[in-house]
């Protein structure tokens, strides 16, 4: 989704209304309930809260000119790759093999096959269409934010096809967009 | 949920921006080497190995004197640094290798209803000049409307209300020194337009390069 981004798609930056932004903290705060304790320190309550509007329906959240979260139309909020590291534990975790992380890497989808074989691993918990991070065997950092297409079981039960939608990865064109000026 | 969980410090290449382990399925890996020796050798253990062989052969006398292996290391990582921030322009997103850009300043004279003008400038952004702050200066000295517009080629180009080609050359080379006056390019796309004194402008100009 990344693969070709670059600042001159973001359409309009707008800093949003006290409304919007708490509506926006509350549904970061949902999804990522391990996030509450800092949720302060990311989104001050002082400082104004940006929403960039790119092509496509995407936006990005941005605080002091850092993207830390986007989104697509409505759906749920997911932290970027630089936010992840800092706190890995936030997000539902897929392993996938080594095979994999080339593609990964270039932006291919993640296939079940390369989940379900014995270099990847799965949270049996993880549904249908929740933002989850993926994980490389052998590495300590995500490499990937994705978007499950089906529930872990399913994933284990059909082993075949994209399992999960590759939305943001090492080095894409969000990643590289370390600041939005 | 008492206590805040502290961010987790990751340690990121200064070559390929990625975090050190992915290093060896970045874009470059060989250009990362030297600094992965340096800052994460545990994560590497295969390199470090490779390295220290090279390097035995390599030093033979004169870098005795001198930390060796610091020594050895720290030139390369330094030499690298330099050469991949000139390469880092060229690379599109896609990771394609971009055609290096000539860096030239293209001044062009659009005329509209006849009698009215716009000046657009491209190319200042090649010279690491901000094209907002470019186009507030140039509404200023010359008192008319200057905004930054997308051309059509997804370039971003100042346009300038009114016929300003006359000293435009003499101010961004006062303004911005890196921009030197040879690298000014006329360009007259618009002879269509009969008011276009392109002519006179001609002869005026040619000397100055």
């Amino acid at each position: 989704m990344f693969k070709k981004f670059s600042a001159e798609e973001v359409s309009a930056q707008n800093q949003v209304k006290a409304s919007v932004q708490r509506k926006i903290r509350q549904s970061i705060a949902d999804e990522y309930p391990g996030l509450e304790p800092v949720l302060d320190d990311l989104l001050p309550k002082k400082s104004p809260l940006i929403v960039a509007k790119c092509q496509n329906h995407l936006n990005l959240v941005l605080v002091n000119n850092v993207p830390l979260f986007f989104n697509i139309r409505d759906g749920p909020y997911m932290p970027t790759l630089r936010l992840l590291h800092q706190y890995p534990n936030i997000m539902k975790k897929l392993q996938v093999d080594r095979g994999a992380i080339k593609f990964v890497l270039s932006g291919a989808n993640i296939m079940c096959p390369g989940l379900t074989s014995p270099g990847g691993s799965l949270d049996e918990e993880v549904g249908a269409e929740t933002p989850v991070a993926i994980m490389a065997e052998g590495k300590q950092h995500a490499l990937a934010i994705g978007f499950t297409k089906m529930s872990a079981k399913d994933i284990k039960a059909i082993n075949k096809g994209i399992g999960v939608d590759n939305m943001h990865y090492l080095n894409d064109g969000l990643w590289k967009m370390e600041r939005l000026e | 949920m008492a206590e805040k969980p502290q961010p987790v410090r990751v340690l990121y290449c200064s070559i390929c921006s990625l975090p050190a382990e992915y290093c060896e399925f970045g874009p470059d890996f060989e250009k990362c080497k030297p600094w992965l020796i340096k800052n994460a050798p545990e994560l590497y253990p295969d390199l470090l190995k490779e390295a220290n062989e090279k390097e035995a052969e390599k030093v033979s006398g004169q870098l005795q004197l001198f930390g060796l292996s610091s020594g050895g290391a720290d030139g390369a990582t330094s030499g690298q640094t330099s050469s991949s921030k000139q390469e880092e322009v060229k690379r599109l997103p896609g990771g394609k290798i971009k055609k290096k850009e000539r860096q030239e300043v293209v001044i062009e004279k659009v005329v509209r209803n006849k009698r009215k003008c716009i000046t657009i400038v491209k190319g200042l952004d090649l010279f690491g000049v901000k094209l907002s702050d470019a186009s507030k200066k140039l509404g200023k000295k010359f008192a008319t409307g200057a905004s930054v517009v997308k051309g059509p080629t997804e370039k971003e180009q100042i346009d300038v209300q009114g016929d300003i080609s006359y000293d435009i050359v003499e101010f961004i080379t006062d303004t911005w020194p890196a921009v030197i006056s040879l690298s000014i390019f006329f360009s007259f796309s618009c002879v269509l337009h009969k008011w276009c004194i392109w002519k006179t402008l001609k002869e005026d100009f040619v000397p100055l390069f």
